[in-house]
């Protein structure tokens, strides 16, 4: 974007109607950088954040491995205020996203904790325990660990592993209650991550292992939350060769 | 406004251009770095969380708040 139209060097005399000819070349150029100025910050939000957040994850996974070899605590037997904001506490499988697709969940939905990988909501019951274990991600920014979110469907799992153990939870209406495996809720719908969802009462009593995963909706947008609810159908210790078998045999396409 | 920029960089033409090079990183830099990190925080896109009165559910403990 050098000169443009004006014939620039040739110019020795002033001639009427250059300062307009000048203020309106000025106004063109602005108008052009500030246009490539919104293009670069789409592509810093779809991109470049992801970058820092790869970042961020290889740190954690590789804190969380260090955790769990050494003398770590076993994040399923804590209590949920035990967890320190911003660490890891479980590793995150999704076979309908693919084979490769992992992630480790930090604890945490603050904006910071987010941008490092998909977020647990402080207070909310840890893997494998009773209650609801829910997840707030990304889903266009920050490496978008919840971009296929709406690709998930009724009996798909998702597989959480621990120091000690594999949980498999399967996507599915809670059995005996009203709450749907999708749903797409307004911002402030907060009963969605209550210990027993979709009900009014924050302290009613929990006694199912649930999970809840929450993401914007519509993409690009904020004016939803998408909603996934799953419920845990299997628990498996952890040992040489045991994997769970939704992980050995990926879903299809 | 880039011819400005075009005539008072020094060099001849392979340092003007080197000039540019210069100025379009430092620029780059600017946004990514400062501007686009502090804009995001102010625009709403991000918000995956739900949110009324925050995730103070149930559990044992109150929720730190970071």
């Amino acid at each position: 974007m050098t000169s443009t139209t004006a014939p620039a060097t040739a110019v020795a005399t002033r001639q009427p109607g250059d300062g307009w000819r000048m203020a309106v070349r000025g106004l063109g150029q602005l108008l052009i950088t500030c246009g490539v100025v919104i293009l670069l910050f789409v592509a810093y939000e779809l991109w470049f954040t992801g970058f820092y957040t790869q970042q961020q994850q290889d740190k954690i996974d590789h804190q969380l491995q260090q955790q769990w070899t050494g003398n770590g605590p076993d994040v399923s037997l804590l209590t949920p205020d035990k967890v320190k904001l911003g660490s890891g506490i479980a590793v995150l499988y999704i076979p309908r996203f693919g084979r490769h697709y992992h992630f480790v969940v930090v604890e945490g939905t603050d904006y910071e904790d987010l941008q490092k990988g998909p977020g647990h909501y402080p207070g909310t019951a840890l893997p494998g325990q009773v209650g609801n274990f829910a997840v707030a991600g990304h889903r266009t920014t920050y490496l978008h660990p919840f971009n296929k979110i709406a690709t998930l469907r009724n009996h798909d799992v998702i597989v959480l592993e621990t120091k000690t153990m594999w949980f498999t939870y399967t996507i599915e209406n809670i059995p005996n209650t009203d709450i749907p495996w999708r749903e797409i809720v307004v911002p402030t719908q907060v009963q969605v991550a209550y210990p027993v969802p979709d009900q009014p009462d924050p302290n009613a009593k929990p006694s199912m292992k649930l999970l809840t995963f929450t993401s914007c909706h519509p993409e690009y947008s904020a004016s939803h939350r998408y909603v996934i609810h799953a419920m845990l159908t299997e628990a498996l210790h952890k040992a040489p060769g045991v994997f769970p078998a939704a992980l050995t045999h990926p879903v299809g396409h | 406004m880039y011819v400005w920029i075009w005539r008072r960089l020094p060099g001849g033409v392979p340092g003007k251009l080197l000039g540019c090079l210069v100025l379009l990183a430092g620029v780059l830099a600017l946004l990514f770095f400062l501007l686009f990190p502090w804009a995001e925080r102010r625009l709403p896109f991000n918000d995956v969380s739900i949110n009324g009165n925050t995730t103070s559910t149930s559990s044992p403990a109150p929720t730190p708040s970071g």
